[in-house]
């Protein structure tokens, strides 16, 4: 890690390169989603990430890991995403991306609470008050 | 008609589950590949999707809008790696990449007009704290100073 104080260490400006970017996208998925159904988004969102993903692997020289588990936990990983996706669309279809965004990024209270019981990890207390806040916001953004 | 909330409600169902997935195949294969496997499951699911719908009928913006959503989705994922790999630690850049939907609150009251109410800016905090502070993860150094002074408790 970049030590010299003097400069805006190089790992922050690629953290909010990935704000940028993804922000960026729920402003393009509300805009889309006005016209598009979610199935019809969620297409175009797999076509549009295929050059990406592509460059990746360029990156990585096609050496890709190949262990069937995690293989399958990353297939699955992707089917789960882009089914939970349709959701998100069809939401920005009913309502603001301004609420819905905010909402649909408290996804790792499941991730959390799912992890504690699946895989035994335990709470920290950060968590924890992640966890009373994301509720907090469930209920007053459901009024 | 169905509630807002019970669509996003099956989103932060999905995503969680495909968080743990993700944790379960992390451990097994680097996290880039994860992205290239993850990647390969939306594949899979492009030919269930053609059976229900078609492009048709939609218009070049739109279509060009939802291609860069995917592209730049993609490139939000590269960055979160490359920001790993310059020396992050997790447990900050994580957090700190998931207030995301600050930028899009931003963008979306700046150039779509939106107006939250006062009720739904609340929320809108609450949630974006919650977030970020859910996807707070100590490094493992934390962790063992931790258990260290509880085993000395």
């Amino acid at each position: 890690m970049r030590t010299d104080r003097s400069h805006f260490p190089v790992w922050l400006w690629y953290a909010l390169l990935c704000i940028f970017w993804w922000g960026l996208w729920g402003f393009l998925s509300k805009i889309g989603s006005v016209s598009a159904n979610p199935l019809q988004m969620q297409i175009l969102f797999t076509l549009g990430m295929l050059p990406v993903a592509v460059g990746m692997l360029l990156q990585m020289r096609w050496k890709l890991d190949r262990n069937v588990g995690g293989a399958t936990y990353g297939i699955l990983s992707g089917v789960a995403t882009g089914l939970g996706t349709l959701g998100y669309y069809a939401a920005l279809h009913e309502q603001d991306a301004s609420v819905v965004t905010p909402i649909t990024g408290l996804f790792p209270l499941l991730t959390v609470v799912l992890a504690f019981i699946v895989l035994r990890e335990r709470l920290n207390k950060v968590q924890v008050g992640g966890i009373v806040l994301a509720l907090a916001s469930i209920v007053v953004l459901s009024i | 008609m169905i509630h807002w909330m019970a669509y996003a409600a099956f989103a932060i169902v999905l995503w969680g589950v495909c968080g743990l997935f993700m944790k379960l195949g992390t451990n097994r294969v680097s996290a880039r590949s994860m992205v290239i496997w993850v990647t390969a499951g939306f594949l899979v699911l492009l030919p269930f999707m053609w059976r229900f719908t078609t492009l048709a009928g939609l218009s070049k913006y739109v279509i060009s809008v939802g291609l860069i959503a995917g592209f730049v989705n993609g490139l939000g994922n590269w960055a979160v790696f490359a920001c790993l790999e310059k020396g992050a630690k997790a447990s900050v850049a994580i957090p700190l990449t998931a207030l995301y939907p600050l930028f899009t609150v931003i963008l979306a009251t700046g150039f779509l007009k939106e107006r939250p109410s006062s009720l739904q800016w609340l929320g809108i905090a609450l949630a974006l704290a919650g977030g970020a502070m859910l996807s707070y993860e100590p490094a493992v150094a934390d962790v063992t100073q931790e258990e260290r002074a509880q085993c000395a408790q």
